[in-house]
């Protein structure tokens, strides 16, 4: 099985369970480069996917949460290096498989390297990548260069994606199709109204991957609205202000599935 | 859009002086007046462009906002261009006098007007920006933003080693929204 497929097939499974699929983000380094791999494995335990967010200065996609979060990453010097290594040394150890995924801005990519990044990833166990500034248009390089080893590109919808759109990007979507809840950044509680909902049944539809909703999911009472509507669910915001508050993660995320 | 001040200025330039200028010049902090004041000379071989960025106090990174002198090639944006970045492609922080120049990046137009030699640029430090809206204040009785106090300043270099030239100069801002920034710098004690 690819690394790709790995993560498609994490979301299936927790989703034919009933529930739908926990995809749970957490920044590197935060709140501390210290003890890293300790909080990745609690996160690990209890989500179905983990999204490890590489720091960026200008994170556009992001509200105040991550921005803060990213902050206190970077100030510690936290980099795509860094992260790579505590990954690596984080697989030889892991008693889980719980994919795991890259959520980077493209210039530390850039920086790092598109040629070596691939191999480096692929010796950090990283299955796949997000990455919210690189449109569809201009992803070929990295889409082509991630597939080569298997590992995932995903690619976003929103509710404003038009129909044909979302055809498109779904088909060249690795992984999961990543859902967005409402046009603007990451972070607020959403409401999840009716037409939200009937968005995600057509992405659903249309989608040869799963699809996982994200952007402003906090609460068991928005899983449960959505599950009937996706395959699994993305917590960012929620669960780094979990960590900031220096309560149980993989309490939280259990909660969410009741 | 942003090209009505270079399609105006240039027809108003033909008719005051019967000929295209030597030299345009403007201040570039993310570019936007000067691409516009640029663009409609582009075709017009024998006039020189000259951008001026934010010197700011110094050549390293953090002391300036001069990302076509400085800086690397990055996305931020949505732009691959030219940014103030570290190793990691982290975003660094700028100084200029002048905020409206204190951006890390520059459109990408300017970063290929710049790799094709059709435009070259230069950075102008603070000093020499405030030198130069306090001369166009005295000579001129006008008020200059000192981002466009910056392109003032890159004229004069320019016309000191060519003299008899005819200038255009983007004077893209006033500067009242300075005085503030002028208490505390040019007219410290002053005042």
């Amino acid at each position: 099985m690819s690394a790709a497929d790995s993560i498609s097939t994490a979301i299936r499974t927790a989703k034919s369970k009933g529930v739908p699929a926990i995809v749970a983000y957490i920044t590197a380094g935060f709140p501390k480069r210290e003890g890293f791999r300790e909080l990745l494995a609690q996160v690990a335990s209890a989500a179905d996917v983990v999204e490890v967010g590489v720091p960026f200065t200008d994170p556009m996609a992001d509200g105040t949460t991550i921005q803060r979060s990213s902050r206190v990453a970077l100030d510690q010097g936290v980099s795509l290096k860094w992260i790579l290594n505590e990954l690596r040394m984080y697989r030889e150890a892991a008693k889980t498989q719980t994919p795991i995924l890259l959520m980077s801005y493209l210039n530390p990519l850039l920086a790092f390297g598109i040629d070596k990044l691939p191999s480096e990833a692929e010796r950090a166990g990283v299955s796949g990548f997000i990455v919210p500034d690189l449109p569809l248009e201009e992803s070929d390089s990295l889409h082509n260069a991630l597939a080569s080893r298997g590992i995932a590109l995903v690619q976003f919808v929103t509710p404003v994606t038009p129909v044909e759109r979302m055809r498109v990007l779904a088909d060249s979507s690795r992984g999961f199709l990543y859902a967005v809840t409402m046009t603007g950044t990451t972070g607020k509680n959403v409401a999840v109204p009716p037409e939200v909902l009937e968005y995600f049944s057509r992405a659903k539809s249309i989608s040869p991957v799963p699809i996982c909703a994200g952007f402003g999911i906090r609460s068991a009472e928005q899983v449960r609205k959505l599950a009937p509507h996706v395959d699994g669910v993305i917590v960012g915001s929620a669960l780094v202000e979990v960590i900031e508050r220096c309560e149980d993660p993989a309490a939280f995320l259990n909660a969410l599935r009741e | 859009m942003q090209s009505v001040i270079g399609r105006e200025a240039r027809e108003q330039f033909l008719n005051v002086r019967g000929k295209l200028p030597d030299l345009v010049t403007a201040c570039v902090g993310g570019g936007s007046n000067a691409i516009g004041l640029f663009y409609p000379f582009v075709k017009d071989r024998g006039v020189e462009m000259l951008g001026l960025e934010a010197g700011g106090k110094g050549t390293g990174l953090g002391e300036n906002a001069a990302s076509l002198a400085y800086g690397t090639p990055g996305v931020l944006q949505g732009c691959y261009s030219l940014l103030l970045q570290d190793e990691n492609g982290q975003i660094q922080e700028t100084h200029s006098v002048s905020a409206g120049l204190d951006y890390p990046g520059v459109g990408p137009e300017h970063a290929l007007f710049m790799s094709i030699g059709r435009v070259r640029y230069e950075a102008v430090n603070d000093d020499d920006a405030l030198a130069a809206l306090a001369e166009v204040c005295s000579a001129e009785g006008i008020l200059p933003a000192i981002e466009s106090s910056h392109a003032f300043a890159g004229a004069k270099r320019y016309a000191k080693n060519n003299p008899g030239k005819n200038i255009l100069i983007g004077l893209s801002g006033r500067g009242d929204k300075d005085m503030p920034t002028l208490q505390r710098t040019l007219l410290k004690g002053v005042i």
